[in-house]
């Protein structure tokens, strides 16, 4: 089943043809990698899915809602969650409640429930959020104020939240960008796990110790347009990739 | 006439009690400011006129008192949104000086439509029942019935609404578009919503101020709108931009000090050196006394 899926897409920025006439698809449980040089439009693709801006043409689709025209917080609605490049976490909050705040009440009850939600910590989402700061190792850091954490931590802590509104779609960022390999190691473990909960990944990554590890399938951009898309052995032997990397 | 010192303290307590509405002013300047980076200068505007919003609906119906101290902050919280959609909603929020001049526009706005509607005439506004009788001596001091009843009920109000901020998920919410816009919406967060919200509770607490303020002065009058929007300003800036304590704690300062030279100086010099006051924060302590250092990525 295809969960994330886009067609023809392309985003200029005045002269620069950011994504050109792109093609990309995520299944259920896949963990898709989305690498290429600096600037050949990796972020733009993320930041498209998102919509912190319009495509200038093509179609980009969630299972069968088409998102055109939607705002960033009705697509975190539908499902799609993303961590950023340069951590993005509300400083004066705790852990608890960085996760408990993009947690969400499913099944809309009644007005009173709803009511009630904002105001009342549901069994419900206190259940998920102890779930996920156990799933990240920060159970212990719960009452911390997020500026506090370690980069580490506070790399761990932006995943946790992004799974607290129970994505569908996951979208990374460069999540390895400053560490070390044992981190990756450990950030390649929690990826699969998330991959276990029934999420979809897309990776937006440089360092390939973890691309090459992770993912089921890579696909390579360079000037906007897509040059190559295969196994990620398949990848690594590539010609056209090895140019876009390193010329010819 | 010889000024003792029974009389310095008696005219600082008076001035205390009465700075609890400077003080919801403030609070609601700060408030605004925290989620928007902004200041509505309608607010005090917006407030006087839920105040007489209330009073005309319930001289209307022939209601009681109580119901105007409910309908007052209703509507205060009404025009809240209002100035929120009319002047924050659709200016581009790097505009800064877009909003701050289309809310003085409508400070000015709702303050014609009061005059026009009244003839400019001030009304009167009732006593508080038994609360103005009251009067409580305490040594050599006498607190006015009335000025407790105006700072248990702000208490109380400033109370709740911190308590929505720190306890609630809207509160949380709140905090998390100030702090981080974008990653507040990739949680799933309306911005314009809570921000929404924000006017609206920033609104009741004007509106209740503007009734508390109508009410121990015992009239109303478009006259109060600019004497409450600067002193709640300068609350706001005493305290520190964004400091709600800051707010609360300066606006009770602010009164006493006002009344304390108003007793010394007389009516015709006492803003004189609440300005002065003002100014010697700004030279010496810029970013208030609980102010940080604003700071956003």
């Amino acid at each position: 089943m295809t969960v994330l899926s886009i067609k023809n897409v392309s985003k200029r920025f005045g002269g620069v043809l950011a994504v050109d006439d792109l093609d990309l698809t995520v299944d259920k449980g896949e963990i898709v990698g989305l690498i290429g040089p600096n600037g050949s439009g990796k972020s733009t693709t993320i930041n498209l899915i998102c919509g912190v801006f319009p495509m200038d043409k093509g179609s980009i689709k969630l299972f069968d809602n088409d998102l055109k025209g939607l705002a960033r917080y009705e697509r975190s609605h539908l499902g799609i969650a993303r961590t950023y490049q340069n951590i993005r976490l509300f400083g004066g909050l705790t852990v608890w409640q960085n996760v408990w705040i993009a947690t969400r009440q499913n099944g809309i009850g009644s007005f009173a429930k709803k009511l009630g939600a904002l105001f009342l910590r549901s069994q419900k989402s206190v259940e998920a959020v102890d779930e996920l700061l156990d799933l990240f190792a920060l159970q212990n850091k719960a009452n911390i104020a997020a500026e506090n954490l370690s980069f580490g931590e506070q790399r761990r802590l932006e995943l946790a939240r992004a799974l607290a509104s129970e994505p569908k779609l996951l979208l990374l960022d460069e999540p390895a960008a400053g560490m070390n390999s044992e981190e990756v190691q450990e950030l390649r473990d929690r990826i699969f796990k998330v991959r276990d909960l029934g999420i979809s990944v897309l990776l937006v990554e440089h360092v390939m110790e973890l691309v090459m590890n992770v993912t089921d399938r890579i696909n390579v951009l360079n000037f906007g347009k897509k040059i190559a898309e295969g196994k990620p052995n398949a990848i690594q032997g590539n010609a056209l990739v090895q140019e876009a990397y390193f010329g010819s | 006439m010889v000024i003792t010192s029974v009389d310095v303290i008696q005219s600082i307590i008076d001035g205390i009690l009465y700075g609890s509405i400077y003080a919801l002013i403030g609070v609601g300047f700060t408030l605004i400011f925290g989620a928007m980076q902004k200041l509505n200068m309608a607010y005090a505007a917006s407030s006087i006129a839920g105040a007489y919003c209330g009073l005309g609906i319930s001289a209307v119906l022939s209601l009681n008192l109580l119901v105007t101290f409910f309908l007052g902050p209703l509507v205060g919280g009404l025009i809240g949104i209002l100035v929120y959609l009319v002047c924050f909603r659709f200016i581009p929020s790097r505009e800064h000086l877009g909003s701050l001049m289309a809310s003085i526009g409508a400070l000015f706005l709702i303050d014609e439509i009061i005059v026009h509607e009244t003839d400019g005439s001030p009304l009167n506004f009732p006593e508080l029942g038994i609360f103005s009788e009251a009067y409580f001596l305490v040594g050599e001091f006498g607190f006015r019935g009335d000025l407790i009843f105006v700072l248990i009920v702000s208490l109380l109000a400033m109370t709740s609404i911190i308590l929505m901020l720190y306890r609630t998920k809207y509160g949380l919410a709140a905090r998390a578009v100030s702090q981080q816009m974008n990653a507040a919406i990739l949680c799933g967060i309306n911005p314009h919503k809570v921000n929404a919200s924000t006017f609206f509770l920033a609104g009741v607490l004007g509106g209740l101020a503007g009734c508390l303020a109508a009410a121990a002065v015992g009239v109303i009058s478009p006259l109060l709108i600019l004497p409450l929007t600067i002193k709640g300003l300068i609350a706001t800036v005493i305290g520190g931009l964004g400091s709600i304590k800051g707010a609360i704690i300066a606006g009770l300062l602010l009164g006493g000090f006002e009344s304390l030279f108003l007793l010394v100086r007389g009516v015709n010099e006492r803003d004189i050196y609440v300005f002065l006051l003002l100014f010697l924060f700004l030279v010496f302590k810029p970013n208030g006394m609980f102010g940080s250092i604003i700071d956003r990525d």
